[in-house]
Order: structure tokens, then C-alpha cells, then sequence
């Protein structure tokens, strides 16, 4: 299932969020979407998940336009997992996860709901923890169940604000591999990502934003460039192999 | 059997132990499957009009004013997301109990009897909707919004009662304000029944909605459930069963703050299973409430809403104490 951002722009209150955004994820691909702290990342993901109406402009899916969609129909073909989600205090991981199938209303088994939940739960690791109260667990154990929530709809678009945050390095690749296996699935994934290595490594193609503009698209190789570092970013980098790592400032005309 | 059965089983149990000795309890030593039968066979005996008249709509009185008390309570924590959430915490019982008293003050209740359960409604129903369009930004304002309705209520009845011409109008409305079942009758039974069982009905309905809710507002949406229509479901069915309840038992506080909080142990933290044990749970706490004020321990009968209050309040306090320093 592929989803398509035609055209997009939002001003909020007098401020220009978005402005004519057009781009699509595509099945089987991990689309990152990168850019400086208030570009619009996290705004455009949530008019992608439904959440905000743009002013002008379209999101379809399959051609199908998104806010004239049938709620539970738009809630099967799209899952969305925010920064600071409520983590549902005092559920087990279970029953958390399990809320993930809610969209599947009847239209399903108990034992596929099932075993969607337990495969979640094993796609995070977290399938020892099935029992356990969510309120005991850490942040990281917190954000992986979380996502596994997000995993068990199994939407074939999946739509998730920056869910490294919170993660050390290792469980950070674990998630990032995860990314790549749904897709490789037939999947269209959708990232936001501050991590630019990450950025780099895991993501077929990245979207970059800037001031709500789309100012380039592509494969990393393509994107990442020192220009663009320095443009977007106000940064200098230095390149570590394939991966640029920030080094330092360079002076830009706009104020940050 | 699933947990969850085991303790629905239970209380379902409990809750008709206590409807049977609620029906049994009172001065007068009379056979209740007689007195039943004699009601049911229209003989016109003194045990059937004690059961049919007295008894029976006591009984069925605090079943259904304890069970969707219980019942809003839990669908409310569940909207809200904040276990302190209760019909009487966010004011809604106090503006139906202004209502019925403002209609009982201006004396429209004595020559048009309707007009008092008519107004509990419509105060509890104008509360709900002002909550509401006070809510546009989420629920914290809820809860806030709430608190102020709850002491706008409390002034307004203050106020009433300082303005009160008579003694007897005066102790009328505060008998009735502590909450009573004492004098309830089949004509209570028939004004409240429409309005508890259909807001019953919109509550139970909420449980997938409240489910959702738990993962925020935003994720919900994306999941298919709207806000909106999960807040309207719960305000309205809330308007309705505690409207009603408090027609005809006046203010019955915290039923629907103790029993989420003492059920959350046993059947989970998920809101769809709060729902229905709540609501059991309720009936049997008012039941039992209702039969501990019958004991004649002391010359006066003790209020209803005063011993629900004196069982709610330190539940309150130990759920404050539990929310400390949590953010938000």
C-alpha cells in the first residue's frame, strides 16, 4: 500500500507549517524523514497518520483519500506510534500490546489477534516481559513495547516519530533492523529521525525538511551531502566511512 | 473460567445475597417470598404492600442508583485517564442535586411531581455539556473544569439554603442532600428507571473507545476512535444515570471513585474491564450501605451519603496520596 502527500501545506495560527509537500512511501521501503529541531517532521507525520487536516492538499493511500476514509478502515491500513505517547499505566505488556488489534473489530479470530500480539512482542523482544505491569519497566523496555503495539496492527503503512529517543545504541540498531525487516516484508515504512547515522544506514530513501519545505528526497548517498549538512543543518562534517558525523558550525545567514 | 468470569461470578453473587437480605431487613417481621407472592398474586396483604410498596423500590433503588454510580465512575476514570474521576468530583451530581433543589425551592416540584427528576437531569445534563464545550483541549481542563462546576454547585446550594423560608423547607432539602433511600417508592422506581438504564446502556457501550484512550488521544484516533464520540457517549450516559439517581436518592458521593479503584487489583487496569464489575461492585456497596443505615444502632436512621462519604473519603485521599509527584 503505498501513501502519497500531494501538495500539502498547513500555517497555524499565522505560522507556515507546511508548504507544498509532495512525496509518497512506498511498500517495502523505510523512508526517513530528517531535519532541524521545528523543520516539520513530527507535523507532517501526524497529517500523514490523519491527525492534523492540511489546509491544501491531499494524503492518499492507494489513491483513496485519507480523511474521507472510513475510521476503522484508516486504522487497519495505518499504524502510528507518536514521540510521548501515554504508556497505559498499570496494564500488563500484554493487554497493551493486545490494544494494537482494537482496530481489527471483530473482523478477526481471538487466535490471530493472538498470535499477531505474541509476534510483536517476540519482534521487540520483549515476549518475556508478557506478563509483567508496564509501570515496572524502563524507558527503553517502555518504548519497545510501545512499538509493538504499533507492530501489531500489521498495517501495511507504518508511520513512527522518533522512536530511537529513548534507546541506547544497541536496542537502537535492533529497532532500525526492525524497520528494514517489516519492509522487506512488503511493508511502507515512515521514520522520523534525528539520528542522522541511523539516518544513513537503514533508510532506502530520506525526505529532508526544512522551515516545512521539502528541500530534497532520495537515496542517503544522494541526500546527505556536505552542502546540504551545511545548508539544513549549519553544520561542517566530517565523513567517518560512509556515514558524515557533525563536527562543527559554519556560519549561516539565517538566525537558528 | 477466566479470572475475569470468576469475578464477575462473584459479585454477581453479592449483589443478589444483598438484594435478598435488603429485601428481608426492616422493623416489621414479615415473610419476603410471601409477601412476594402475595404482591405478585395482587392479594392486597400487609407483608405484600410492605415489600411492594416500601421494600421493593429500596432494593431496586440501590441496585441501579449503586450500579451506575459505580458504572459512570469507572467509565469516567477511563475518559479521563485520572482515577480521582467521579460524578461527584467533576461536579455533575452537584449541579443535578442544584437542579431538583432549585425546583424543590420555587415549590414547581409540589404541584408538578415530574419536574424534580426533570431538573436533577438537566443540571446534571448542563454540567456535562459545559464540560464539555470546556474541554475542546483535553482533559486536565476536564478535571479542572469539573472542580469548578463542583463548587459553583456547592455555592449556588448554599446559598439556596441560607435563602430558605421555612425550617421544614430547610431540613427537607438538606435530608435529601445527604442522599436517602429511606423513603423511596415505586413512583421513584418508575421516574429514575428510564434515565438509569438507558445512560447504563451508553456507559457499557464505551469499553473498546476507553480501551483505545489508554494509548492517548492521538493514537486512538489513528486507530479508528474519535474523541469526540467516546466524550458525548460518557457525558450523556453519565447525564442520564446520575441525574436520575440523584431525582430520587439525592447526593450519593463516591461510589464511583471506591469501586474502580478497589476492583483495578483484581480484574486489570484495562477500562473495558472495569466497566461491569464497577458497576456490580457498586450495587453491592450501596446495597450494603443502605442496609448498614437500616441497623438500628442509634435512635435516628444515619444518611445514606453520609456513611458512602465517610467509606469514600479515605480512598480518596490514599489515591491523592498515591498520585503525588506522578507528572501531569
Amino acid at each position: 500500500m503505498i501513501l502519497q502527500t500531494d501538495t500539502l501545506s498547513l500555517t497555524l495560527q499565522g505560522n507556515r507549517l507546511l508548504h507544498d509537500i509532495t512525496f509518497d512511501v512506498r511498500p517495502g521501503e523505510v523512508l526517513g524523514l530528517i531535519g532541524p529541531n521545528g523543520a516539520g517532521k513530527s507535523t507532517l507525520l501526524r497529517v500523514m497518520a490523519g491527525l492534523l487536516r492540511p489546509e491544501t492538499g491531499r494524503v492518499l493511500l492507494d489513491g483513496q483519500d485519507l480523511f474521507s476514509m472510513p475510521p476503522e478502515q484508516r486504522g487497519r491500513h495505518l499504524a502510528y506510534l507518536p514521540q510521548d505517547a501515554p504508556s497505559a499505566i498499570g496494564m500488563s505488556v500484554w493487554d497493551v500490546v493486545t490494544l494494537g488489534r482494537l482496530p481489527h473489530r471483530r473482523t478477526v479470530s481471538a487466535e490471530q489477534d493472538a498470535a499477531a500480539v505474541q509476534q510483536a512482542l517476540n519482534a521487540v523482544g520483549m515476549s518475556a516481559f508478557a506478563d509483567r505491569s508496564s509501570a515496572s519497566l524502563s524507558g527503553g523496555e517502555r518504548a519497545r513495547v510501545l512499538l509493538a503495539r504499533a507492530l501489531a496492527v500489521e498495517a501495511p503503512v507504518l508511520l513512527v516519530d522518533e522512536p530511537v529517543a529513548a534507546l541506547d545504541p544497541a536496542q537502537a540498531l535492533t529497532v532500525m533492523e526492525l524497520f528494514n525487516r517489516y519492509a522487506a516484508q512488503g511493508q511502507a515504512v515512515a521514520v522520523v529521525l534525528h539520528d542522522l547515522a541511523l539516518a544513513a544506514r537503514f533508510c532506502t530513501r530520506i525526505a529532508v525538511l526544512s522551515e516545512g519545505a521539502l528541500v530534497s528526497i532520495g537515496p542517503p548517498s544522494d541526500v546527505l551531502t556536505d552542502a546540504l549538512f551545511a545548508d539544513v543543518y549549519g553544520v561542517a562534517v566530517r565523513r567517518c566511512g560512509e556515514v558524515a558525523v557533525p563536527w562543527s558550525l559554519v556560519s549561516r545567514n539565517r538566525a537558528l | 473460567m477466566s479470572r475475569y468470569a470468576l469475578i464477575v461470578a462473584v459479585l454477581v453473587v453479592l449483589v443478589l445475597l444483598l438484594s435478598i437480605l435488603s429485601l428481608s431487613a426492616g422493623p416489621a417481621g414479615i415473610g419476603v417470598l410471601q409477601g412476594l407472592s402475595d404482591m405478585l398474586h395482587g392479594r392486597e396483604t400487609i407483608a405484600a404492600t410492605i415489600i411492594g410498596q416500601i421494600r421493593l423500590p429500596r432494593m431496586i433503588l440501590a441496585l441501579l442508583v449503586g450500579g451506575t454510580l459505580g458504572l459512570s465512575g469507572a467509565a469516567l476514570q477511563g475518559l479521563v485517564r485520572n482515577p480521582l474521576a467521579d460524578p461527584g468530583v467533576l461536579g455533575i451530581s452537584g449541579c443535578g442535586a442544584l437542579g431538583a433543589v432549585l425546583v424543590f425551592y420555587t415549590g414547581v416540584s409540589a404541584v408538578w411531581a415530574p419536574a424534580l427528576p426533570l431538573a436533577a437531569l438537566s443540571g446534571a445534563g448542563l454540567a456535562t455539556l459545559l464540560l464539555l464545550a470546556l474541554t475542546r483541549g483535553g482533559t486536565l481542563v476536564l478535571v479542572l473544569a469539573g472542580a469548578a462546576l463542583g463548587s459553583m454547585s456547592a455555592a449556588l446550594l448554599a446559598l439556596t439554603l441560607n435563602l430558605v423560608p421555612s425550617p421544614y423547607a430547610s431540613y427537607e432539602i438538606m435530608h435529601w442532600l445527604m442522599g436517602s433511600l429511606s423513603r423511596a417508592s415505586l413512583h421513584d422506581v418508575l421516574i429514575a428507571l428510564p434515565g438509569l438504564l438507558v445512560g447504563s446502556a451508553f456507559l457499557l457501550g464505551t469499553g473498546r473507545s476507553l480501551d483505545a484512550l489508554t494509548l492517548g488521544e492521538d493514537v486512538a484516533h489513528t486507530m479508528g476512535f474519535s474523541l469526540r464520540a467516546v466524550q458525548w457517549r460518557v457525558v450523556i450516559g453519565t447525564a442520564l444515570a446520575v441525574g436520575s439517581g440523584v431525582a430520587v436518592a439525592g447526593g450519593i458521593g463516591f461510589v464511583g471513585l471506591v469501586m474502580p479503584h478497589l476492583l483495578r487489583p483484581l480484574v486489570g487496569a484495562r477500562p473495558s474491564r472495569l466497566l461491569l464489575p464497577s458497576a456490580l461492585g457498586g450495587a453491592a456497596l450501596l446495597l450494603a450501605a443502605d442496609l448498614f443505615v437500616r441497623l438500628p444502632v442509634s435512635g435516628t436512621e444515619l444518611q445514606l451519603g453520609v456513611v458512602t462519604s465517610l467509606i469514600g473519603t479515605p480512598v480518596f485521599f490514599w489515591q491523592v496520596w498515591r498520585l503525588r509527584g506522578r507528572p501531569g
